[in-house]
């Protein structure tokens, strides 16, 4: 079996209407964004708690919501969560004292006064007091910044500098539109999914990586072509193996959206999502900037005396 | 068969058997079902076993067994670093003699940085309970309760403190002054009242004028506002002879809060020195159906305090059936302090306070040689053992806050393993059946690869302790649709080489050649991403980078060393026939 025989597609020659259609999905991107002020933080990261509770009979969200509010709880949600019988009641930590746990606890007991007859089984608790979840902002901020900056330093010193800037140009454009597609779908960015940020990062890289690996290799090979002809060759002989790859991580990401349970729902749908554009960024994307860099910066004519 | 194909064959095979001889207690661990585990609970022996097994097994983390993830601040204010580190050592010492005796199987407690400690404590049944045994300071004290007739002047001393706070209330006090008479207990009062009562020693109805108390009704009407706003503690207060010998002071339950606020002010501690007020813990009904505590003035200066305990055991009350109490056995030097302090202060009482709240503050009737006591209160069986648990394990050193909790309960996490399971399986089967549509035979060796990537992998977890999280089992996932992508890029270069009409081994000697490059190259960057992740995630997301990042490694392990072993020796003597790929 084979997807494409001899496939000569010419992405460069999209490259224009790619660039297009990406500068209007991070501008929405951007636009989702400010419009939510800001991307939607976890508990992880503004302080307070989430409980995942299973009430038994089951009530109404509304019910569940209007009982903690007739409580005197202000700026508690309630969503369901996975099954018809579990929720899962979020409040941020508007205290400033470092005691969360009392706050999550009283409101367990509050409810379980408020929902008299009713079995409710708390699955899990989670409470982070504001100055960890500061703590944890930073580290977060720390670790994507410092993950671009190790890979463009690696991918200099394996090839040149301008590829380390196309691969984190097509990086940027990955993690804005899997932010701005989850601030569209109001889910909340977490610790589990600035891990799955991570992880894009990491495999987009590796699509783009694959593609540049294989113009290097053409560079040398086919000194009489122009860089246009070089670049997407290489994108078209390195057509099958991505493709391939990302169905392989796509169908694995896509499983674990399905069958992996709810608390690793949000995390699977970013993978999947990252997946996807990832494969395109390494196409459209970080190849077509090296066209653009290389024909406007170089020059053709040169091309023979490059060291690449 | 050449020399370096045989070494690297002998390499993988020595590996794979390896990593199935570690495998082999995680399936062991697998296979004993629930109801056996259940019934080894009677038998130690057996019990032993079992344990022995799960130790050699991957070890599951607190999300998938379910259980408690805390991180305590210590309160290191005011100390100077040695000061500091000791109180966290410290902290971190008592909190492992308390989790011992709460009775949790392997818990984990590390200091983090200078002021916190980590605690996990997995398979944990009772959160709430374990949250009260860890957070609580447990700091048992014996103080003198002062002369009754010393209290009118601290209390007038801590009002002028509050009053001077906000110049707008001492503006007020003023205007108050012209007001009729309000029914309140001012400060000359009360020392009237005391003094009255000193002389008549006995009201002839210890619940008789309740209801004229101040805010009997309504602790904090508008009419008391006034009396409030000039005398800010008293005020909060209920004065009242009779009800108890002890103390004439007490506090309706619901200002208690209020009422705490103020005794926490650190400027009271200043002002008064070597008294201060304490509540009692528990709310008592005097029968009108107000709940009040008694408020004490008592020495700053403990006689003795949890320290000098040499044994705590919970009891029934004998004086108030259904209630339980803790007995207290101090040690030698505590006995004879305790000896000697209440031979002399015969008559007197002496409160007995735990964090800050006095629990009881009986009579000294005699000269106590024994050094022994008991604590009583509304407790429970169970928070009388807790609290004798906690005075055995003894007393923090200072404050500890709960900065940080992720609880998992048990019956989620058996959810999460069951759903992590089935969508690695079916997400490897969809990938296995994949690989082998597309590259046929050449895909069997690919689907070797993978299998041995996950046994490797799950052999290295296993083998060097480390632990399997939800996210972690998302890892092996994700290697596996990943660690594909080595044996692609091979197989893909060598229907390139074949195309160029090469012989089959030349061109399975060159594929492997180009892809070795772009295979290392393409797995550093998603290393990078891993390491990072292993260097700033916590918990759950560290296993997440765990399981990537050795996925990683061990993907490019099968692929460029195992699958070439496979495919030189299956294609050694083969020319320019087909080749199934």
């Amino acid at each position: 079996m084979e997807f494409f025989k001899n496939p000569n597609i010419n992405f460069v020659g999209a490259m224009k209407v790619a660039f297009a259609i990406s500068v209007v999905l991070v501008v929405a991107s951007a636009i989702t964004l400010i419009a939510h002020g800001g991307p939607r933080l976890s508990i992880d990261f503004t302080g307070g708690s989430v409980l995942q509770v299973r009430v038994d009979p089951v009530p109404e969200v509304a019910a569940l919501r209007s009982t903690l509010e007739g409580m005197g709880y202000e700026g508690v949600q309630v969503t369901e969560f996975g099954s018809q019988d579990e929720f899962l009641i979020t409040f941020p930590n508007r205290d400033v004292s470092v005691e969360t746990m009392d706050a999550a606890q009283i409101l367990l007991n509050d409810l379980r006064e408020g929902l008299d007859g009713s079995d409710i089984e708390l699955r899990r608790e989670e409470s982070v007091g504001p100055k960890i979840g500061g703590e944890l902002r930073t580290a977060a901020m720390n670790s994507v910044v410092a993950a671009l900056a190790l890979i463009v330093l690696y991918i200099t010193i394996r090839f040149v500098f301008r590829y380390g800037i196309a691969a984190i140009f097509a990086l940027v454009h990955d993690v804005t539109l899997t932010l701005g597609v989850f601030s569209l779908m109001n889910f909340e960015i977490s610790l589990q999914i600035i891990a799955a940020f991570l992880t894009i990062i990491g495999y987009s890289l590796n699509d783009t990586i694959v593609v540049f690996d294989r113009i290097r290799e053409n560079m040398k090979l086919r000194r009489k072509e122009s860089y246009r002809q070089v670049i997407n060759r290489s994108i078209n002989e390195c057509l099958s193996r991505t493709v391939l790859t990302s169905l392989t991580t796509f169908f694995v990401s896509a499983t674990l959206y399905v069958l992996g349970g709810p608390v690793i729902h949000d995390f699977a749908f970013a993978l999947c999502f990252g997946v996807v554009v990832g494969t395109y960024s390494s196409m459209f994307i970080a190849s077509p900037i090296l066209v653009w860099w290389y024909e406007r910066r170089i020059g053709d004519k040169k091309r023979m005396a490059l060291d690449m | 068969m050449n020399r370096s194909l045989q070494i690297r064959a002998g390499l993988t095979v020595v590996i794979l058997l390896l990593s199935i001889y570690g495998l082999l207690p995680t399936f062991k661990a697998l296979s004993i079902p629930a109801a056996e585990r259940e019934a080894a609970q009677d038998n130690p022996e057996r019990l032993a076993e079992i344990a022995e097994i799960d130790a050699k097994a991957i070890r599951r983390g607190l999300d998938l067994k379910g259980g408690m993830y805390l991180v305590l601040e210590v309160d290191q204010e005011g100390m100077n670093a040695s000061e500091a580190e000791d109180a966290l050592l410290r902290v971190k010492e008592i909190l492992y003699n308390r989790i011992d005796k709460f009775g949790v199987s392997e818990p984990e407690i590390t200091t983090f940085g200078s002021s916190r400690i980590v605690v996990k404590l997995p398979g944990l049944q009772d959160p709430e309970r374990a949250k009260t045994l860890l957070g609580k300071t447990a700091k048992l004290e014996f103080r003198m309760v002062r002369p009754q007739d010393e209290i009118p002047g601290v209390l007038e001393k801590v009002d002028e403190l509050f009053v001077s706070d906000s110049p707008a209330a001492a503006a007020d006090a003023a205007a108050v002054d012209d007001l009729p008479a309000v029914e309140t207990a001012t400060p000359e009062e009360t020392a009237t009242a005391l003094a009255d009562s000193a002389a008549a020693d006995t009201a002839a109805s210890p619940f008789g004028d309740l209801g004229d108390l101040p805010g009997g009704e309504d602790s904090l009407a508008a009419a008391d506002e006034a009396y409030l706003k000039e005398h800010p503690f008293t005020g909060l207060l209920v004065i009242q002879q009779g009800l108890l010998p002890s103390t004439p002071l007490f506090v309706l339950d619901r200002d208690a809060e209020r009422l705490q606020a103020l005794l926490d002010d650190p400027r009271i501690g200043r002002k008064l020195r070597t008294v201060e007020f304490q509540m009692e813990m528990d709310p008592i009904d005097f029968g009108q159906g107000q709940m009040l505590r008694p408020v004490y003035l008592v020495d700053t200066k403990p006689i003795l305090s949890g320290d000098q305990l040499t044994d705590a055991l919970s009891a029934n009350n004998p004086d108030r059936p259904g209630f339980w109490q803790v007995n207290f056995t101090l040690n030698g030097r505590g006995a004879r302090t305790f000896a000697k302090v209440t031979g002399e202060n015969v008559g007197r009482y002496l409160a007995i306070s735990l964090d800050g709240r006095i629990s009881s503050a009986p009579v000294i009737q005699g000269k106590i040689p024994s050094g022994s006591g008991s604590i009583s209160g509304n407790f429970t069986n169970n928070e009388a053992n807790d609290l004798a648990l906690l005075l055995r394990a003894g007393a923090l050193p200072t404050d500890v806050y709960i900065a940080e909790e992720r609880t998992v309960g048990p019956s989620l996490g058996s959810d999460s393993i069951r759903m992590g399971v089935s969508a690695a399986l079916y997400g490897s089967i969809l990938v296995i059946i994949f690989m082998l549509l597309y590259y046929r035979l050449s895909g069997v060796v690919t689907v070797l690869a993978l299998v041995s990537n996950i046994i490797i992998l799950m052999a290295i977890l296993a083998q060097f302790d480390l632990v399997l999280t939800l996210p972690g089992i998302a890892g092996i996932i994700l290697t596996v649709g990943m660690a594909v992508d080595a044996n692609v890029l091979i197989n893909e270069r060598i229907r390139e080489e074949l195309r160029k009409e090469k012989t089959i081994r030349a061109s399975v000697q060159s594929g492997y050649a180009n892809a070795t490059r772009t295979i290392v190259d393409a797995n550093v960057t998603t290393l990078i991403a891993g390491v990072i992740l292993l260097w700033f995630g916590t918990g759950p997301i560290k296993g997440f980078a765990v399981t990537l990042s050795i996925g990683i490694l061990t993907s490019m392990f099968t692929a460029l060393v195992m699958t070439r072993v496979l495919m030189e020796f299956s294609t050694r003597n083969q020319g320019k026939k087909k080749m199934s790929i």
